[in-house]
């Protein structure tokens, strides 16, 4: 018989979980997506993914090496950082930029703060946002059939129709962690293992609808609900992102502020930014602000809360507060006060922005019709007000038409406000200035909130000189450059989608020029 | 056999006889001194050999009265008569129960007779038996309700008779159908006893879980159950309660599991006090063949108290022996990663702890925060957040340290005050 006893204080027994096979699990809940994104992007994403996965343990287990400390690489966190960072790129991301990403997130965001356990934002979120403002134009590149596509997130940002179905199946353009229906089997399936919590993701979700729902504009409209949740990663962010365990909280009312804030801040975003990639922005606010919510949510033991005491006391009916769980009574309420908050805001400085509006469309006006100093607008475009103009021009909407008029009352040319709802970024705005030859005089931006760096150089003068002086019925993009033509434009490098789209809208105001004004005989 | 003088909390029992003295099964051997303490009984008749230092159950060197079985078990006169328990006071009933140096068979050993003499008897509400296992492994409790179901309702019926106002509950988890069911059968006709049925899971046998499950009350650990009206009593200890009021039967032996996957024939067995721990396994078919036992716990695998030796005596106390082939703590040492921040443990306490703040501002040395904000002390380290954490943290481990550690120092610092 063996005599040597071991000793130690209990527990003597330990649960099957350890931290690897929690983090294979998780990795398992990814597969169905990430099998899905390899099928219908191609092999691209596949190699997109093995590189940000290898690059992210290589990374882990060179730091440990240099650093001396004892390899953390196999406990497989950092295969999920890399496969979650993947998920969240387009399979367009040359492997080399998500390997970059991979690095940046094991390195700086995980190691650098005390390594597993230890980073205060989520990783994987972390570097893709480094990634977006490094490399914004292979990280906005969504290519359909090799052509530059928008997703159906920058669509329905633009107030367009998009397909639910084909987004719930993860079948249309975007990420490659983009299948909710595989996203949801996957979140479901950690939630039943408790493995993630159910506080965080519902409160990600209920904040998100409630304040979509209350402010987005368009009520509790189903399919305008569904649009928003299948779009834009929050179905990835609720249940993938918003539980990684480091950065979210410790209490139970603590989950459901955080996820609240998540799901809110989301749908603000939604409602009054940009679309594109802010859930992930939300994420990493809310990552922020877990401290402060740790520091001040800190839960009693049983015994110590209010109820409890009641309960000895003899009393048996249960407060209000118990009956209404209170996780409900702080979404519900931090939302409206949110909601309320902003929209009050809205509602006062609405009137100056519209004043502001018109006075900037004024100035454009002056600016694209040198010499007048009266306009008078053209009665003309009531008849397209409010609707797409022409069928040529893609979501070309004519906002009005004005004759320059000099000291004397003569007309000295004429300006065309056009705002193109296909800009990368939702809706841009600009005047195009004719002169009384037909020739354009000058073009001007009244609203253009693209990519910096990108779409943004649009608003320089090297893009919209190039119309200057120019006499023709129509121009042709070249989004590669190297024009010679009279008719022919170069695109701003990098953003097809924004040249595109106000190149649109100078056709567009040249066909109506030359149909309602010169032609139009008034 | 060999009875150390203190089986039970509080003060060692004085011993009342000396070397070469012949003793019989049943007699007091050493008396109760003081309040909290409790008499010693000899299990077996023999001659005291003699009253030295011994290797005990928890490692430490006590007093303990040795006594060489004459292997005869020769009761002291009058053991086994029933009386009329009807005709007793409620001074004899308690002075019963102290004679027979009944203490708690959970496993903290407290004196019943203690217990059964709260300040205000009147406002005890409920005396509740307790019939589920301390913890996973042992079966006891299960086998005793299952044997003896109505001599536990009559030793409940004895301690209702204290406490007119109070109501008897016996508590018994869903996953014993058939303690259930011969207990319920048991309590037909019993007015003031109703069985419980509660759920599986651990720890449902604390004293803490059992009270919020009857009386919708949690209670922090500075108060007692008799401050929230309550008197929570093990089965066997209650059994022992019957045995000694109506048939003037000392405690010493009880109900007790061998068990764990190291153990060829795993059983519940009676078993007398002073019993070498090595004795009862060699005479109950010993170990598996093949297996190497790497731990002996006095009790179960969460709190289990880990035997250096297996020459030790089994006390009033022990109501299990687990012997384990698979040593988690050791395993648990190779495996641990960082802490996740998965909140696994804060899902599993009973107290609604945080261990994982409690485990890092015990790494701070922060004993200010640990105590006043996160409530350290609460912690009635039952083991559930070691044992579910998949970075394998010793957190229970640490939270007993720290705890001994704060209470050391509040001890030091009050003797300081005194001077």
């Amino acid at each position: 018989m063996n005599e040597k006893l071991h000793i130690s204080s209990g527990p003597h027994v330990r649960s099957g979980w350890t931290t690897q096979k929690i983090m294979f699990t998780v990795v398992l809940a990814l597969l169905p997506a990430t099998v899905v994104g390899v099928i219908v992007n191609g092999w691209k994403a596949l190699f997109v993914i093995l590189a940000s996965v290898a690059a992210a343990v290589l990374s882990e287990a060179l730091f440990d090496l240099v650093t001396k400390r004892p390899p953390t690489w196999k406990d497989g966190s950092a295969v999920v950082t890399g496969l979650m960072l993947a998920l969240t790129l387009s399979a367009d991301t040359p492997a080399h930029i998500a390997a970059i990403g991979a690095v940046f997130a094991i390195i700086v965001v995980k190691c650098a703060f005390g390594g597993l356990g230890k980073n205060f934002i989520n990783p994987a979120l972390a570097a893709r946002c480094f990634l977006l403002i490094s490399f914004p134009g292979s990280m906005t590149k969504f290519l359909v059939d090799g052509v530059s596509a928008p997703t159906p997130i920058a669509e329905l940002a633009a107030g367009k129709a998009v397909n639910i179905t084909s987004m719930f199946l993860g079948t249309s353009n975007g990420i490659i962690g983009s299948s909710i229906i595989c996203l949801l089997i996957g979140g479901l399936f950690l939630w039943a293992l408790d493995i993630i919590k159910g506080q965080i993701w519902i409160s990600v979700l209920v904040g998100f609808i409630l304040f979509l729902g209350i402010f987005g504009g368009q009520g509790f409209d189903p399919k305008f609900l569904a649009a928003h949740l299948c779009g834009g990663g929050v179905v990835l962010g609720a249940f993938f992102m918003a539980t990684d365990y480091c950065t979210s909280p410790v209490s139970r009312l603590g989950h459901t502020i955080y996820g609240g804030m998540i799901g809110i801040m989301g749908a603000l975003f939604r409602v009054f930014g940009t679309a594109a990639d802010s859930f992930s922005y939300s994420i990493i606010i809310a990552n922020l602000f877990v401290p402060l919510i740790d520091h001040f949510i800190i839960s009693k033991p049983y015994a110590f809360r209010k109820h409890a005491e009641k309960v000895r006391n003899g009393e048996t009916k249960k407060p209000l507060s118990k009956r209404i769980p209170r996780p409900v009574v702080v979404l519900t309420a931090t939302a409206l006060i949110a909601g309320l908050a902003l929209s009050g805001v809205y509602m006062l400085t609405k009137d100056r922005i519209e004043a502001e509006k018109a006075a900037k469309e004024m100035e454009a006006y002056r600016t694209v019709v040198p010499g007048a100093e009266t306009f008078e607008k053209l009665a003309a475009v009531e008849e397209f007000k409010g609707e797409v103009y022409g069928t040529s021009f893609g979501r070309v909407y004519i906002n009005e038409a004005v004759a320059g008029k000099d000291d004397a009352g003569n007309t000295v040319g004429y300006a065309v406000s056009v705002t193109s709802s296909e800009g990368y970024d939702g809706d841009l705005t600009l005047s195009i200035g004719i002169g009384m030859d037909g020739a354009i005089t000058s073009i001007s931006f009244t609203e253009l909130h693209e990519t910096p760096g990108k779409g943004m150089l649009a608003g320089e003068p090297l893009f919209m000189d190039q119309f200057k002086g120019r006499n023709v019925t129509s121009f042709k993009l070249l989004k590669d450059g190297g024009s010679t033509k009279e008719n022919e434009i170069d695109g701003v490098s990098g953003a097809t989608i924004t040249s595109k789209a106000a190149v649109n809208a100078v056709n567009a105001a040249l066909d109506f020029y030359h149909k309602s004004i010169a032609g139009g005989g008034r | 056999m060999v009875f150390p003088l203190s089986m039970h909390i509080g003060k060692p029992a004085k011993p009342v006889v000396k070397r070469n003295d012949l003793v019989l099964a049943g007699q007091v051997i050493a008396e109760a001194d003081g309040f909290i303490s409790a008499n010693v009984i000899s299990s077996c008749s023999g001659k005291v050999k003699a009253v030295e230092k011994r290797r005990t159950i928890s490692g430490a060197l006590l007093d303990c009265i040795v006594i060489e079985n004459d292997g005869l078990f020769t009761e002291v006169e009058g053991i086994g008569q029933e009386r009329d328990v009807s005709k007793l006071t409620n001074a004899e009933i308690v002075q019963a129960v102290k004679d027979a140096g009944i203490v708690g068979l959970g496993g903290a050993g407290f004196p019943t007779n203690v217990k059964l003499m709260p300040k205000n008897p009147d406002a005890i509400r409920f005396v509740i038996a307790n019939g589920a296992e301390c913890e996973p492994y042992l079966t006891c409790n299960d086998r005793l309700m299952q044997e003896n179901a109505s001599e536990i309702l009559d030793g409940l019926e004895i301690m209702l008779r204290l406490f007119p106002n109070a109501e008897g509950v016996v508590g018994i988890e869903k996953n014993k159908p058939e303690a259930i069911r011969t207990m319920q059968k048991a309590a037909e006709g019993r007015e003031r006893i109703r069985i419980l049925p509660l759920k599986t899971k651990y720890p449902q046998g604390g004293e803490h879980n059992l009270i919020q499950v009857v009386t919708g009350a949690d209670y922090p650990v500075t108060m007692l159950p008799a401050d929230v009206g309550c008197i929570v009593s093990n089965v066997g200890t209650i059994y022992a309660v019957n045995r000694a009021v109506r048939f003037s039967e000392p405690l010493f032996k009880h109900v007790m599991t061998l068990t764990g996957e190291a153990v060829a024939e795993p059983c519940n067995l009676i078993v007398r006090d002073g019993t070498i721990v090595r004795e009862i396994l060699e005479a109950n078919g010993g170990l598996k063949e093949g297996v190497e036992l790497k731990k002996v716990l006095a009790g179960g695998p969460m709190m289990g108290f880990a035997l250096g030796s297996l020459d030790v005596p089994v006390v009033k106390t022990t109501n299990g022996l687990t012997m384990l082939s698979e040593d988690g703590f050791e395993n648990a040492g190779k495996q641990q990663t960082a802490c996740l921040r998965c909140g696994r443990c804060t899902s599993v306490c009973p107290t609604g702890l945080l261990p994982e703040l409690m485990a890092e501002a015990a790494e701070l040395k922060d004993y200010e925060r640990y105590e006043k904000k996160l409530y350290g002390l609460e912690c009635v380290q039952c083991g559930s957040c070691s044992f579910i954490c998949p970075a394998r943290r010793p957190l229970t481990e640490t939270f007993k340290r720290v705890k001994a550690e704060i209470m050391a120092a509040k001890r030091a610092k009050q003797a300081g005050g005194a001077k």
